[in-house]
């Protein structure tokens, strides 16, 4: 899908439920992923997705097309609702039983305890994301989208509304406040 | 460590790809319970924030002209106020005179004083004041003394700043009127067959002009009201005897001579 389609769709989705449902499909995942590589805990990437695609709904009148892709706009809200997490809502959980009908308590719990085998499978992972998470948020968050993403620096800017230079300078402190990290532990 | 191996290192890093479908769907589920009362939220909102601005001109707008009226009601009252503390006018007044308009006009206010009614209307003719003439001149002495005033107050000094007496505008519109009177009179048919040629007249009643306040541009200036029905009376005496004409000024005749009576011998009366 190119940026005009992409317009097109969010256009229709201010006006069609079932555009909006196009672009939750298509972007469910990625913001999914991002949460998770932000927080490696999938209790809380499942909170703060629901929130994120929540805020995406009741903004999404309010949104202007800005030639960038409408996934920037979801990472711009993800990171603002991770923040917000550990800021405020530590601990609240956000329960989809109260806007939807209560699923399979049972495949539910077994659904999510092998997506945490799979995740605990990702040592490495782990380990990075936790020393990531000691730095501070502006540093995390051109990390894990350069790193773990695999954003350009232009795409970074884009998401962060930042300038390139910005990116890259924050990316180089970032990543030696991070060698300390990785250095205190080898 | 070096920032390249670090890089290396993290790129390195096998990650996680993983989907919770129940909760993709519970959350899809939630959206579209959702869809409708956000679109119906958002409609109303935008709504409200299109009203907004024309909600925020119109409170600006009342409240300049809100405040506009109330400084010019202020400035008023504030104006009376402080004319009400000069002598003068303090003495008009409580002899009866009245504020007959008040114009402001950048920090000054104008103030037309009227001389009282009720000695206008003595100076309509009766015959008792005619028995009494004595004190029908008196009347118009003391009228003569005040035909009203224009005050003009500096309402940021607080003080009246010029009295302007009006008399001397009153006496020529007076002697106008009473010449074009006395004009109509000497062409009327009716008096000359009434009235014996040789009677002398003794008085021509006019009604006092009436003034009011006319504010253009940055100046104020008094100027007679219109009267619907300007009218006058002639007082004719011969051989003992009186008459009164009654002339209607607007219309230009005589409407009525009325035969007074027989003046008795008074000695209040010279004539």
């Amino acid at each position: 899908m190119d940026l005009k389609e992409e317009r097109d769709l969010v256009r229709k989705a201010k006006k069609d439920p079932q555009a909006f449902s196009e672009l939750y499909e298509k972007y469910y995942s990625q913001i999914f992923g991002y949460i998770l590589k932000r927080v490696a805990n999938l209790e809380i990437s499942q909170d703060v997705t629901s929130e994120t695609f929540l805020k995406a709904l009741k903004n999404l009148w309010q949104f202007r097309w800005q030639n960038v892709p409408f996934s920037s706009w979801l990472y711009i809200i993800a990171n603002n609702e991770i923040v917000n997490y550990f800021r405020k809502q530590k601990g609240k959980k956000i329960s989809l039983e109260k806007i939807t009908e209560p699923m399979s308590a049972d495949n539910i719990e077994m659904e999510f305890m092998e997506a945490q085998e799979k995740l605990e499978k990702h040592k490495d992972f782990l380990k990075a994301q936790e020393k990531i998470s000691k730095l501070d948020t502006k540093y995390q968050e051109v990390i894990v989208l350069r790193f773990f993403e695999k954003k350009q620096i232009k795409e970074i800017s884009e998401i962060l509304g930042k300038k390139e230079g910005t990116i890259k300078s924050l990316l180089h402190r970032g990543m030696e406040k991070l060698k300390d990290y990785f250095f205190e532990t080898l | 460590m070096r920032e390249e191996d670090l890089i290396k290192k993290l790129e390195e890093i096998s990650l996680p790809k993983i989907e919770i479908k129940s909760h993709k769907e519970r959350l899809s589920l939630a959206l579209i319970k959702k869809y409708p009362p956000e679109r119906k939220r958002a409609e109303v909102f935008n709504i409200f924030k299109k009203l907004v601005p024309a909600g925020v001109i119109a409170v600006i707008l009342f409240f300049f002209i809100f405040n506009n009226l109330n400084s010019q009601k202020y400035n008023l009252v504030k104006a009376k106020e402080i004319a009400l503390q000069n002598n003068e006018i303090k003495d008009w007044l409580q002899q009866g005179s009245t504020i007959k308009d008040i114009k402001v006009i950048d920090g000054k206010a104008y103030i037309l004083i009227e001389p009282p009614e009720a000695k206008k209307e003595q100076r309509e003719p009766t015959p008792a004041s005619l028995k009494s003439e004595g004190v029908f001149q008196e009347n118009i002495a003391e009228e003569e003394k005040f035909g009203g005033a224009l005050a003009e107050v500096d309402i940021k000094e607080k003080r009246v700043s010029s009295i302007e007496k009006l008399a001397p505008t009153v006496t020529n519109l007076i002697e106008n009127k009473k010449e074009k009177a006395l004009e109509i009179a000497n062409k009327s048919r009716e008096v000359e067959e009434i009235i014996p040629e040789e009677a002398e007249i003794l008085d021509i009643n006019v009604s006092t002009p009436k003034f009011r306040l006319s504010k253009e541009g940055d100046s104020v200036s008094v100027i007679p009201e219109t009267e619907t029905e300007e009218k006058a009376s002639i007082i004719y005496q011969s051989d003992g005897n009186r008459w009164e004409g009654k002339i209607n000024l607007n219309e230009e005749r005589v409407e009525k001579v009325n035969f007074l009576g027989e003046i008795q011998n008074d000695a209040t009366i010279d004539k």
